[in-house]
Parts: structure tokens; C-alpha cells; sequence
């Protein structure tokens, strides 16, 4: 998994040498931002259903072409799995804050993305709607502090960029 | 590869949850000692050579058998692939330390290291007392209470912040521990 830490580590490796102190100041820059990472990390995993659900809401006002018959959102089984789905890239968004990087999204959200979305046939504008609400539904200091919404907006971001 | 923050991700990936609570409260007070753990990285790294070499020396005065002939650090050449293979274990659990996590050490230097030693006949037992003189060497630099009396000539003194340094301490040595179980 690709974090400030491992790419260090693996430079220092490839080269046979032991840390530097450049990649100590690598780590150390990266140690210095986590803090509201983490902070960010914890809001959103003490609120991740309602964030969910909020998002979700929003984007099937939007697109409430959805819920006709033959559609994605048309049964219980499938507005469960569409929740369950935004719900999915919020959670590797948590996980992209605890690393500190894009890892868990490029592995685990990503790669393989456009693939399973066109075989399932699958719009992808919803989850775009979905994840732009959460996008600008954050807001600082009432939800949780600047910086820290900062690093979650772009992760945000770093989703939608990939869907669309 | 991992470190203490993807360890996280992958186990709570594998029940599907968010990081949260308990495993955030860890994170954070990684993130808060963290300048303890870059200084003890620092510190082994700066004394590396020194580490090392005091290691295989005090291995040979244990057992002067080695560099008899027949001994594994007989020619100069073994024994300088000695010297070699204590650095590189050295280099790995620096890795070990920086990251927060075992992975990188066990990836990339212990899997297979005993078979390997045991194929090339090196001798597991003075291997591994020569990686618990590095633990000890270790573990007394990064507590900064290496002494004059110890070292002699060789003391050098590391200037760094005094603190409680009992977790990263404890934490360097299982690194250590894991290496000497592995090679036993």
C-alpha cells in the first residue's frame, strides 16, 4: 500500500542505504499533516451512515428516473445496494485519510471501476451527484475544522474526477 | 508493503468497516511520538557502522572458533560477507521502525533467510547472538544511555531530546526478537 512511509522506504531500499535524513523529513512533513487527517477521519467514520444516506437522497432527487421500473434504483434490493455503494467509496475515503494518500481508493475504488459500472450497465453521473452533494455539504468549523475538511474535499474530488 | 497506517486500512478493510475509535487513538499517538521514533531511526542509522562491527567483533570474541581456519569468518572474505549481512539486517529493521510495522523486515530480508543460511552453512546460533548485541547497542543509543565505560574510544555522544522513550524502545527491540526467532 502506497503511503509517504512505504515510498521512502522502498527509494531506500532500491539504493541499499539507511534512511536519510531527507526521507526522515519526508515522514515528518507528512507526520506534521496528519493530525487533521485524522480528525477528519474520525468525524467521518462517527457519521459515515448519515453522510451515506444524505448523499444518496441527493442523488436520486436528481436523477428520480431511477426508481422506474427496469431502472438501478427501482427495487429495494437495488436503492440498497446504491446506498450501500456510496457508502463504499466514503469508506475507502476514511482509509485514504488515515494513510495519507490515494492508495486504498486507486486499489480498491478505482482500478477496475469503469469496467464493472459499464458490465453492470450502471450510470456513473448519480455517483458523481452523490459524492459532489457530500462535496459541498461539508462545512468548517460547523462540521469539523478547515484544514481537515480540506483533505477530505479533495479526496472527494479525486472520486469524482475518476468517475467522470 | 506496510506501515502502521495501511496496517490499519487493511485489517479493518477485511471486516469492511471505518477506521474509527480505539484504532485512531493508536494512529494518534503514533502521530504524536512520531519525532521519538525519527530520532531512533536517526540514531541507529548514525551509528550503523559502528553497530555492526562491534556486533560481529563481540560474536568472534565469544567464539574464536569462527576465525580459525574452517571458521565461517576465517578468510577476510567471509568476513566481510558477515560484516555485510549484519548491516543489511540492521538496515531492514531500521525500515521496521520507521514504518511502524514488520512487514518490509519480513518481506524483504527474513523470508527464507535461514534456509538460506542453513544452504550456505553459516551458523544460525552465532548469527543470532551477534543480531542481540546489535539489539543491545541498539536499544541503549536510542535511550541516548550508551556510556563512555562501554564504548571506550569509540563513545560518541547523540545530542537528542531526553523523554520516555520505553515504547519505541520496546517496540525497536521485538523488531530485533523477530529477526533472532526467525533465524532460530
Amino acid at each position: 500500500m502506497k503511503s509517504v512511509v512505504t515510498t521512502v522506504v522502498t527509494a531506500a531500499d532500491a539504493a541499499g542505504r539507511f534512511p536519510s535524513t531527507s526521507d526522515l523529513e519526508s515522514v515528518q512533513g507528512s507526520l506534521q499533516r496528519a493530525a487533521a487527517r485524522m480528525e477528519a477521519a474520525e468525524k467521518l467514520a462517527s457519521n459515515i451512515d448519515n453522510v451515506a444516506k444524505e448523499a444518496y437522497d441527493a442523488c436520486i432527487k436528481k436523477y428520480s428516473y431511477l426508481n422506474d421500473a427496469g431502472e438501478a434504483n427501482s427495487t429495494d434490493t437495488f436503492k440498497s445496494k446504491c446506498l450501500r455503494d456510496v457508502k463504499h467509496y466514503l469508506r475507502l475515503i476514511n482509509y485514504c485519510l488515515v494513510v495519507g494518500g490515494t492508495g486504498p481508493l486507486d486499489e480498491w475504488g478505482i482500478a477496475g471501476q469503469r469496467e464493472v459500472y459499464r458490465a453492470l450497465n450502471l450510470p456513473t453521473a448519480p455517483y458523481v451527484e452523490a459524492l459532489s452533494f457530500a462535496r459541498n455539504r461539508g462545512c468548517a468549523p460547523r462540521d469539523l475544522s478547515a484544514q481537515a475538511l480540506v483533505e477530505y474535499n479533495s479526496l472527494l474530488d479525486y472520486v469524482i474526477n475518476s468517475l467522470s | 508493503m506496510l506501515d502502521a497506517f495501511s496496517r490499519a486500512v487493511v485489517s479493518a478493510d477485511s471486516k469492511t468497516a471505518c477506521i474509527g475509535g480505539a484504532e485512531l487513538d493508536s494512529l494518534k499517538s503514533f502521530i504524536a511520538d512520531g519525532n521519538k521514533r525519527l530520532d531512533a531511526v536517526n540514531v541507529i542509522a548514525g551509528n550503523a557502522s559502528c553497530i555492526v562491527s562491534d556486533a560481529i567483533a563481540g560474536m568472534i570474541c565469544e567464539n574464536q572458533g569462527l576465525i580459525q581456519a574452517g571458521g565461517n569468518c576465517y578468510p577476510n572474505r567471509r568476513m566481510a560477507a558477515c560484516l555485510r549481512d549484519g548491516e543489511i539486517v540492521l538496515r531492514y529493521i531500521t525500515y521496521a521502525v520507521l514504518s511502524g510495522d514488520a512487514s518490509v523486515l519480513e518481506d524483504r530480508c527474513l523470508n527464507g533467510l535461514k534456509e538460506t543460511y542453513a544452504a550456505l552453512g553459516v551458523p544460525l546460533q552465532s548469527t543470532g547472538r551477534a543480531v542481540g548485541i546489535m539489539k543491545a547497542s541498539s536499544l541503549a543509543h536510542i535511550n541516548n544511555n550508551n556510556t563512555e565505560a562501554q564504548a571506550g574510544s569509540r563513545y560518541k555522544k547523540n545530542e537528542m531530546a531526553q523523554g520516555d522513550c520505553s515504547a519505541i524502545t520496546s517496540e525497536a527491540g521485538s523488531y530485533f526478537d523477530r529477526v533472532i526467532s526467525a533465524l532460530s
